[in-house]
């Protein structure tokens, strides 16, 4: 919502206060300023002046010769395309040699053989707002011929707020003005509602208002006033609507705008001609839409009502949608004598559900939106006929009319002064905080230690003895709270949650794999040739998403790694090395709760990766979960060969601990990589990290360090090409030799000293037995018992 | 041989073994000196042999000092002679170390990783535990448990997505905070957690949203927890992140679930709370919102409002990340453009 500073200082005194001042204090209490914009800038080249006559130009289908007149007493000509002038209108003149405030300067130009002395402007050219419909008018008497615009239009400030969603008392001048005179401890005065002596025929003779649905609307009133004169409205109002970004629509409507965004309180004005009936009785009812009603609202548009929606209908007919729109044969228009101005409280979540079911939103449902008082509606009745009434002259007829009824202020509210300051941290006397809620318009007894607190009755955020704290600790300044530490009474509560993950990552970033981190959403229509753990999973939508690209929910992290693969490429990468940590989502049985696995993966592709490349990047990969396993698991980790939808068909393992599958590693399918357009080969792994790997990792352990010398015998064997060597590996570790402390493969070995269909492995055993120094003889022992075993398992014979 | 005729014999060794200009010419001196068969001074040991009395004292004291002065000079010069040889191998192993390094291949953190693990350790220094949650949750926990029943219009700011399919109503959290929810109904006070996670908003993507993000939420309850130790508590954390010397304003707010609320700025980095176009004048930059927790929403966990009291907050790491690391669009965060991860 946008505020002027000179609109704020007519109803609390800002002497002293500069704009900078003023935003800083609306922001620290909650009113946050956005941006601060200069209004009517530069306007001191500008004059009135007179039009003193105007024809059409000859020859010229849209534009006038205007005689236009300014201190001097001869008048000038000046040509001018606004279809809006009038004989003694005061109109701002740019004469020649004029700089207007957007920089462009006018001049004396020759138009239709008609020297103009410079221009007449309209509001959009002095940068007074949007508006390009006409010049900008002054009826006699509001200025004079030759006066300085500047006089008529001092130099504002507007301020553009986020108002809290709880806060609708401050979409109003007077609701920050309030703020702001509590935050500068100065009264608050706001404008001028005291009531206007009524004249004519009583109203109720001919209107009657009625509420059918009191939980929707908990007051509605109604007043008329006759003759409204055929002028804008006054220059005040016009000059503090642009200010804030409004149009000025006429007097009428200029004026409901006003009290609006003066005192808060939505209004709607009907032609009282228009909805009264031949006899010139009109019966207003506040009531739900009903099936098939359609409304022609004063956009043009004819629209649906629903039963959910409130309607306000004139004699059976939808005049307006509550709190939205009015109807098109219902409206007030240029040529009105007769108003009935509505001011009425309606029900937040009925405005809403409307306004969203309509797509429609209004300066006044987005107020309503927001829990606005009842108590505001007299006051937007009142401040209302009072301008009216001193502006223009026109008293209200005798008579308002009510339906409803406000509802009894809010209970006080009771706290005692300690509590307050037990919750700020802060000794706060009784005074200093019934001080600070005083400031606020609240009216607050002592009684003893307590304070009982009234609050303002136009503001509906205010129930709790807590919201008094916060009332109290921002009126007197969050900066004067010391800055402490909440004592810790309990020692933390064991390892957060994440260790594992950190562990995780900080092998992997040792290995050379980056970090990366995807959306958890993917578009379910693309290929999918790569679904690593989440494969067959079938993904969760989502039901209102924002495009198809990004309406599943992910079942694994490949395809976002992948994606990242192919976005490295496009961008030049060579080889693009990513791991990610993170939740997917895969459906479960019961309550359609997705599980939330943790997983793992990684991916490393080489745009100019050849098979062999492959194989060297795929058994470093494998490294990386062996450590994985080796560091965060309770148990070993083996690889078993499988066959995974993807994955490469003789490349490709499983990871496996204790019996369970956590995970798969291998090279991707060629045809998998092709089909995302990843050029080279990729190797890729996705592990299952929950129920695998411990928190904080596998604990230490310590040995006793033996003092003998190692002794260390290499063992070269030939065995048949399809002999596994991790099954022999293990099977050696499986002998429970007490003096084989390692086994570590040299070398495996094809070639030509090797009869085809054979390779060969060659082992270095270290052996050590801690309490004597092994012989030579019984290391060649040692080792033939091994080269045993490796002939049993593997078929192994001693080369 | 008289004792100056060894003196002389030495002489003329020490020179040519220092005109030796490698180990076999210096070998060949030796030999021709000192060796037992033939070695010149080595023959003066033969003489010894010969002479008896005073002669024989003053011809062993001459040979004893020759063959020491020589053979010290052999030792020496081999020593000289073996060390220019390393100085000659050595030289030729020079390497050009100017010469352009290819990096160490090893993996890099993300940034967003790297501030929400910053944000966890500068908890857990003050005593919090880092707690993770389900990222699928129930209106309760994200909404109603937060004192934000269907239709507030706080709910405006947390486009949410629903799951299909479901009855349930099943939705992508919105914010970190149903993890408040369930600490507290799951256990007593004190609480002292923080929950790092993704968390999930209907925005478009644009250069300061994306659909998911991360989010950390932190909550302290206990006895006796006031707005001054929320501002302590920011305060510090907030230097952590920012550096001790940026400025921290709190200001009022509103959230449902938190009375008071206060959100938490940081000066501007660019221009110190004077206000630049980097901070669109405002000269501050907003990164939190907390507050009080509520008491209803304690009342609703069970948690008895008139004894305990805390506070809780939630911060955006992307956006601390973009503002700390000058990233200028938080979808690059999610892009994983090797060359913006490598920057870390």
């Amino acid at each position: 919502m946008r505020v002027s500073h000179e609109w704020l200082g007519s109803m609390v005194d800002l002497e002293g206060v500069s704009p900078k001042e003023v935003e800083r204090l609306l922001t620290i209490s909650g009113t946050e300023v956005e941006r601060v914009t200069r209004f009517a800038a530069g306007l001191e080249p500008l004059v009135l002046g007179e039009v003193v006559e105007f024809k059409r130009l000859d020859g010229s289908d849209h534009l006038f010769l205007a005689q236009v007149r300014g201190s001097e007493p001869e008048p000038v000509e000046v040509v001018c395309g606004a279809p809006n002038l009038f004989v003694g209108a005061l109109v701002p003149w740019a004469r020649p040699g004029t700089r207007l405030p957007s920089g462009l300067e006018i001049g004396r130009r020759r138009i239709r053989g008609v020297q103009s002395e410079g221009m007449l402007c309209a509001p959009d050219e002095l940068g007074l707002g949007a508006d390009h419909d006409g010049v900008f008018t002054l009826r006699p008497g509001e200025g004079e011929p030759g006066q300085p615009l500047r006089e008529l239009f001092p130099e504002d400030t507007v301020y553009e707020l986020e108002i809290l969603s709880n806060r609708g008392d401050c979409l109003s001048h007077l609701g920050v003005a309030t703020e702001l005179a509590a935050m500068l401890d100065r009264p608050v005065h706001p404008g001028d509602m005291t009531p206007v002596d009524a004249t004519g025929e009583p109203i109720a003779q001919s209107v009657e208002v009625r509420i059918a649905v009191r939980e929707l609307c908990p007051i509605y009133t109604a007043c008329a006033f006759t003759a409204i004169p055929q002028l804008p409205a006054p220059l005040e109002v016009r000059r503090r609507l642009m200010a804030v970004g409004q149009r000025s629509l006429g007097v009428v409507v200029d004026l409901a705008n006003y009290v609006m965004l003066d005192v808060g309180q939505p209004l709607h004005t009907f032609d009282l001609d228009r909805i009264q009936g031949e006899d010139g009785r009109v019966v207003i009812e506040v009531r739900p839409g009903r099936q098939r009603e359609t409304m022609l609202g004063l956009d043009q548009q004819e629209r649906s009502l629903a039963p959910s929606d409130l309607v306000i209908a004139a004699n059976g007919k939808a005049a307006a949608i509550a709190g939205l729109l009015g109807s098109w044969d219902s409206s007030v228009t240029p040529k009105t004598t007769q108003l009935l101005l509505e001011s009425a409280n309606f029900q937040w979540t009925s405005i809403r559900g409307t306004s969203r079911r309509l797509g429609l939103r209004t300066e006044a449902s987005a107020r309503f939106e927001r829990f606005l008082s009842p108590h505001l509606v007299p006051m937007g009745t009142r401040r209302f006929a009072r301008l009216l009434h001193d502006h223009l002259g026109v008293s209200p007829r005798p008579g308002l009319l009510t339906a409803g009824e406000l509802p009894p202020p809010a209970e006080p509210i009771r706290i005692s002064a300690s509590r307050i300051s037990a919750l700020l941290g802060m000794e706060v006397t009784a005074g200093e905080s019934r001080s600070a809620l005083e400031r606020l318009g609240f009216t607050v007894a002592l009684e003893g230690e307590d304070l009982v607190a009234s609050p303002p009755t136009v503001r509906t955020d205010l129930s709790q003895p807590v919201d008094l704290v916060e009332e109290v600790g921002r009126i007197i300044g969050y900066d004067r709270l010391p800055a402490t530490l909440p004592a810790l009474r309990r020692p933390p509560a064991g390892p957060s949650a994440n260790a594992t993950q950190r562990l995780a990552g900080e092998i992997l970033m040792g290995a050379g794999y980056t970090e990366a981190i995807t959306l958890s959403l993917f578009d379910p229509g693309r290929p999918r040739p790569v679904s690593g753990l989440g494969d067959g999973v079938e993904a969760q939508r989502i039901a209102n998403p924002l495009s198809g690209a990004l309406e599943g929910l992910r079942v694994s992290l490949l395809p976002g790694l992948l994606g990242s693969c192919q976005l490295n490429q496009a961008r030049g990468a060579e080889r693009t090395r990513l791991f990610e940590q993170g939740r997917v989502f895969w459906t479960s049985g019961k309550d359609g709760r997705p599980q939330e696995p943790e997983l793992l993966a990684a991916v490393d592709q080489g745009v100019d990766f050849q098979a062999s490349d492959s194989a060297a990047a795929l058994r470093h990969l494998l490294r990386v979960c062996q450590a994985l396993g080796d560091r965060l698991s309770a148990d070993s980790t083996k690889f078993m060969a499988a066959v995974r939808p993807g994955f490469h068909p003789v490349r490709c393992a499983e990871v496996v601990s204790r019996g369970e599958v956590r995970g798969v590693v291998g090279e991707l399918d060629p045809r998998s990589c092709a089909a995302l357009g990843l050029r080279g080969r990729v190797v890729a792994c996705e592990l299952r990290v929950d129920g695998w790997l411990l928190p904080g990792g596998r604990p230490g352990s310590g040995r006793e360090l033996a003092q003998t010398p190692p002794l260390i015998m290499d063992l070269a064997v030939s065995v048949p090409e399809e002999a596994p060597l991790g099954e022999a590996v293990a099977a050696v570790g499986g002998i429970g030799l007490a003096e084989l402390e390692a086994v570590r493969v040299l070398d495996e070995y094809r070639g030509a000293q090797l009869a085809n269909g054979l390779k060969g492995w060659t082992f270095r055993l270290v052996f050590r037995d801690p309490n004597r120094t092994l012989t030579s003889q019984q290391g060649v022992d040692l080792r033939d018992r091994v080269a045993r075993v490796l002939a049993d398992v593997s078929g192994a014979r001693v080369r | 041989m008289t004792g100056d005729d060894l003196q002389a014999l030495a002489a003329t060794a020490l020179e040519e073994i220092a005109g030796a200009a490698d180990p076999d010419q210096l070998e060949e001196v030796r030999r021709r000196y000192l060796a037992r068969h033939g070695g010149s001074i080595a023959a003066a040991a033969d003489r010894l042999a010969e002479v008896r009395g005073e002669e024989r004292a003053a011809l062993g004291r001459a040979f004893n000092a020759a063959k020491r002065a020589v053979t010290e000079a052999l030792e020496q010069r081999e020593a000289e002679l073996q060390a220019s040889l390393w100085d000659r191998e050595l030289a030729e192993e020079r390497m050009d170390l100017s010469h352009p390094l290819h990096p160490l291949q090893r993996g890099h953190q993300h940034p967003v990783a790297r501030t929400v693990r910053e944000i966890e350790d500068i908890f857990t220094g003050l005593g919090y535990t880092a707690v993770a949650g389900p990222e699928i949750e129930d209106d309760l926990h994200n909404f109603q448990l937060l004192n934000m029943p269907e239709e507030h219009p706080a709910r405006d700011g947390h486009d949410t997505f629903y799951l299909g399919g479901s009855a349930q109503g099943w939705l992508y959290r919105t914010h970190t905070s149903p993890m408040q929810i369930r600490t507290m109904l799951a256990g007593k006070p004190p609480f002292r957690i923080i929950v790092p996670g993704k968390v999930a908003r209907r925005d478009n993507p644009d250069p300061t949203h994306n659909p998911v993000f991360h989010q950390v939420e932190g909550l302290c309850v206990d006895e006796g927890v006031t707005v001054a130790d929320l501002k302590g508590t920011l305060e510090y954390v907030l230097g952590q992140l920012f550096g001790q010397d940026r400025r921290v304003r709190l200001r009022a707010s509103f959230f449902p679930y938190t009375e008071p609320s206060l959100e938490a700025d940081v000066a501007c980095g660019i221009c110190a709370g004077e206000g630049c176009r980097s901070c669109l004048n405002k000269g501050w930059i907003e990164i939190l919102g907390s507050g009080m927790v509520h008491p209803s929403v304690l009342a609703a966990v069970g948690v008895d409002p008139a004894r305990y009291s805390g506070f809780a907050f939630g911060m955006g790491p992307d956006r601390i990340t973009a503002l700390r690391y000058g990233i200028r669009d938080v979808r690059e965060l999610y892009e994983n453009d090797l060359r913006l991860l490598e920057g870390f």
